[in-house]
């Protein structure tokens, strides 16, 4: 061999030995009956325990093919029956009968009956196996076996929101034979379930196969297969749709938005979410527990704009603590945006302009520190710089710290005397749409100020009211008692304005003409269980 | 050789002692708490303390440390919360589909750059000169995420050709072999253009064109053997460019390498598999290294004497 020849020969033989051995299929256009899902995020990991269907939301969207729940959501968040045919709440809210669907079984062939559901509630229950999810599955105290198919959960206190817990993507039925055969550690690479579809290869990071199941009970699935593939850059998922290499991608940037509106083989799906956007305020700092200050801080912000021009119109302002789609949302306000009012209950708060046109009182000058993350909520930096200068316009001097996204939390979830922040951009996404649950967790008055917040109640917001009316939100048993007590709750907290409220974003993905049936839930997940391909 | 191979291998252990040791000092010291992030955003501070027992993040910082040294010895790269187990087996998994991009690349630049800059020195001054060296500045300004962009657009969106990402067949290579390697085409080109104008100049060409040869023959038997050595020089030092490159790059295609695991290991902090990949990496480059030092006697034989 001749030497200048060797150095080519060898590449080449690397290069060919270590070819990926890809899918016979031609890449132009997907198999016929099967729907390749572009995502956004991996599915890493498909157990409901262990931390719970990572990649978010990748994860939990693999989920709903491959698992029943007892309960589902609805498009609208509302709760309908999966594997429990009736489900009946006790008049104390302590316990619930569930009528299991009989003959139902797993995709390993055993049965999905009461025993199964037993063995998967305690396993939830369990907080050495299920680390996540805790306030969800925390109050749950047993479950017992009446006959085949009727199950008894009992909670051991007052809980309404069960059906919620159940209805979650953690609550996921898994096949307890499987979980005997893998282990827990090997169970969330080779998942079992009673789900439409069941897994024929799985490459976690990269590609999800899924095929139809034939013996499942429900109505037959829309395709004979669903293939997910992680697709993290949004221009390459766009591109992918585009070329008709996939036929859904999810979390389709607001600004790219427009390159497929044009294209008739492609439509945009938008489903306004569950995560209203705000800036913390901290309550601990003097100038920050005014509430005529907090209120002049909410008027100085035109949050209907930013919405519009910063979002593209796909977002909305907020009308209530909560987004429109929770479950028990009550519209009990609107964002204004008036600055000459925000000046006015500023000078009756006794803030006074200096020459420079910035307000103090007693000598002290009114700053605030505002954190924002760098991506992690949508634009984040964008809406805290918009704020920043808003609130200049009236006096008040906003400094921005922007925070690498890792380190966030941490910066939130502090001890009361580390909290290095006024004002900090937070979202919480209530995965089992109950409202209840979302304003608890912001809102509820923290059992120590001192210490970390029990839950994400970051800025100690405390009222003695809107604890009561949460409580009764729990566990009255009229549901009528329990929603209007949710109404008030969310009145009050609105009045107090303990966040800036911003915006409330959409959920925007996309679908190929020939696949019907994709739906995008208010809960981020682009939902392909009942989606069909000609 | 046999002793040089040996002596050289050998030293690998150790840099990746010294990489491990350094990994372990930056992930306990970056911002951000592992069990805070792996136990997700609606935990609370119970739920975060019972994950931090569970992966061990209680423990002492050198209990932590020892463990993890002596786990590595015997492949086991400790708990990744994202492969519930050692992370090692679907690293490696993930492997071949990097170094396909990474050889096509290296190959596609040799056959490419190689020729390009001799063209420009043989016709030194001269249009085809102009032109190949207008291209070279154009490639090196283009990062190559944009670059891939452009013929994505253009080979596969526009045109229809090739796949616009992913890894199903030779086909899904093509873009962003190109992508990967046009820096890299680039400078070898630009470098090889330089040495074959300065070879051309040495007494021994001087010689071999008055014994008779022409200048074409002068080059291709003459010239080209010595323009070799350099060039070997640079494309080893440039393949943990490739490398490094290959990260953005297979995202933007969503390539199934581990430059694109790496970037989802960073996203859900899973610092177990982080690392396992960063290893991975600093071993391939440690081995490019050996492997181009034994091609470099190969092709400088004053070398092998000395």
């Amino acid at each position: 061999m001749k030497r200048r020849h060797f150095l080519t020969g060898a590449a080449g033989a690397a290069l060919l030995s270590t070819l990926p051995v890809g899918s016979i299929r031609a890449f132009a256009q997907s198999a016929s009956g099967v729907i390749t899902y572009g995502q956004s995020t991996a599915v890493l990991t498909l157990d409901p325990a262990h931390g719970a269907f990572t990649g978010y939301p990748g994860g939990y969207e693999a989920a709903l093919l491959i698992f029943d729940r007892l309960l589902d959501f609805d498009d609208d968040m509302t709760i309908v029956p999966q594997l429990a045919k009736a489900f009946t709440m006790s008049d104390d809210l302590q316990s619930c009968e569930i009528k299991l669907r009989s003959g139902v079984t797993f995709h390993d062939g055993t049965p999905c009956d009461a025993a199964a559901i037993k063995f998967n509630i305690e396993r939830m229950m369990n907080k050495e196996i299920n680390t996540t999810n805790r306030p969800l599955w925390n109050p749950i105290s047993g479950a017992e076996v009446v006959d085949e198919t009727t199950v008894v959960i009992r909670t051991s206190a007052p809980f309404a929101q069960l059906p919620n817990t159940l209805a979650h993507g953690s609550g996921a039925i898994v096949s307890p034979a499987a979980i005997e055969k893998f282990g827990e550690d090997g169970f969330a690479q080779n998942p079992v379930g009673a789900g439409p579809y069941m897994v024929q290869a799985f490459n976690p990071g990269q590609e999800l196969t899924l095929t139809a199941f034939d013996s499942y009970w429900g109505e037959k699935p829309g395709a004979s297969g669903v293939v997910f593939k992680f697709i993290a850059e949004p221009a390459t998922r766009i591109n992918a749709i585009t070329t008709g290499a996939v036929d859904v991608i999810d979390s389709v940037p607001v600004q790219l938005v427009g390159q497929l509106e044009g294209s008739a083989d492609v439509e945009v799906v938008r489903k306004p979410g569950l995560r209203p956007i705000g800036l913390a305020m901290n309550l601990t700092r003097p100038a920050l527990a005014d509430v005529k200050v907090r209120q002049a801080l909410n008027l100085a912000v035109p949050v209907a704009t930013i919405a519009e021009k910063v979002f593209f119109g796909f977002a909305k302002a907020p009308d209530s603590p909560l987004a429109f789609d929770a479950i028990g949302h009550k519209s009990v306000g609107e964002t204004v945006f008036d600055q000459e009012q925000a000046k006015a209950l500023l000078a009756e708060a006794g803030y006074t302009a200096g020459s420079d046109g910035m307000l103090a009182k007693d000598g002290a000058k009114l700053t605030l520190s505002l954190f924002a993350p760098d991506g992690l909520f949508p634009g984040d930096v964008s809406v805290a710089e918009i704020v920043a200068a808003s609130l200049k316009q009236i006096g008040v001097d906003a400094q921005i710290t922007k925070v690498e996204k890792g380190a966030y939390w941490d910066h939130l979830r502090q001890d009361k005397a580390n909290l290095a922040w006024d004002m900090a951009m937070f979202g919480f996404n209530p995965s089992n749409a109950s409202g209840t649950y979302h304003l608890a967790s912001l809102f509820k008055s923290n059992a120590d100020d001192e210490g970390k917040p029990d839950v994400w109640n970051i800025g100690r917001y405390r009222n003695a009211a809107v604890d009561e009316l949460l409580n009764v939100a729990d566990s009255a048993p009229e549901e009528s008692a329990r929603l209007e007590a949710l109404g008030k709750a969310q009145e009050l907290v609105w009045a107090d304005a303990p966040y800036l409220w911003l915006q409330i974003n959409e959920n925007v993905s996309a679908v190929r003409n020939q696949v019907a049936g994709v739906t995008v839930m208010p809960i981020v997940f682009t939902n392909l269980r009942n989606a069909a391909k000609a | 050789m046999i002793g040089f191979l040996a002596k050289r291998f050998a030293t690998i252990p150790l840099v990746v002692l010294g990489v491990v040791t350094i990994l372990f000092i930056i992930f306990k010291s970056v911002p951000g708490d592992e069990a805070a992030f792996v136990a997700g955003a609606t935990a609370t501070q119970a739920e975060i303390e019972a994950v931090r027992v569970q992966l061990g993040l209680d423990r002492p910082l050198l209990e932590q440390y020892a463990k993890h040294v002596s786990g590595l010895v015997v492949g086991d790269f400790g708990y990744s919360t994202t492969f519930r187990g050692n992370p090692l087996p679907h690293v490696l998994n993930r492997l071949p589909a990097t170094l396909a991009l990474a050889s096509a690349a290296i190959l596609l630049t040799i056959v490419v750059g190689i020729p390009a800059g001799v063209v420009a020195a043989a016709y030194r001054n001269r249009l085809p000169d102009y032109l190949i060296s207008l291209s070279v500045v154009g490639l090196l300004a283009i990062p190559n995420f944009w670059l891939g962009m452009i013929l994505i657009a253009w080979l596969s969106v526009g045109l229809g050709l090739l796949p616009s990402f992913g890894a199903s067949g030779p086909a899904s290579l093509v873009i962003p072999t190109i992508a990967l390697a046009a820096r890299l085409i680039a400078l070898l080109a630009r470098m090889t253009r330089g040495v074959v104008i300065e070879e051309l100049r040495k007494d021994y060409v001087r010689t071999a064109r008055a014994k008779g040869l022409s200048k074409r023959l002068a080059l291709r038997r003459h010239v080209l053997r010595n323009v070799m050595i350099p060039t070997v020089t640079v494309i080893g030092l440039q393949a943990g460019y490739l490398l490094g490159g290959s990260v953005v790059i297979e995202r933007l295609f969503a390539w199934p390498g581990i430059g694109d695991l790496l970037l989802t290991a960073v996203s859900v902090r899973d610092y177990t598999l982080v690392q396992a990949i960063v290893l991975i990496f600093v071993v391939s480059f440690l081995v490019i290294n050996i492997a181009v030092e034994v091609i470099y006697r190969f092709v400088n034989p004053r070398l092998r004497y000395a």
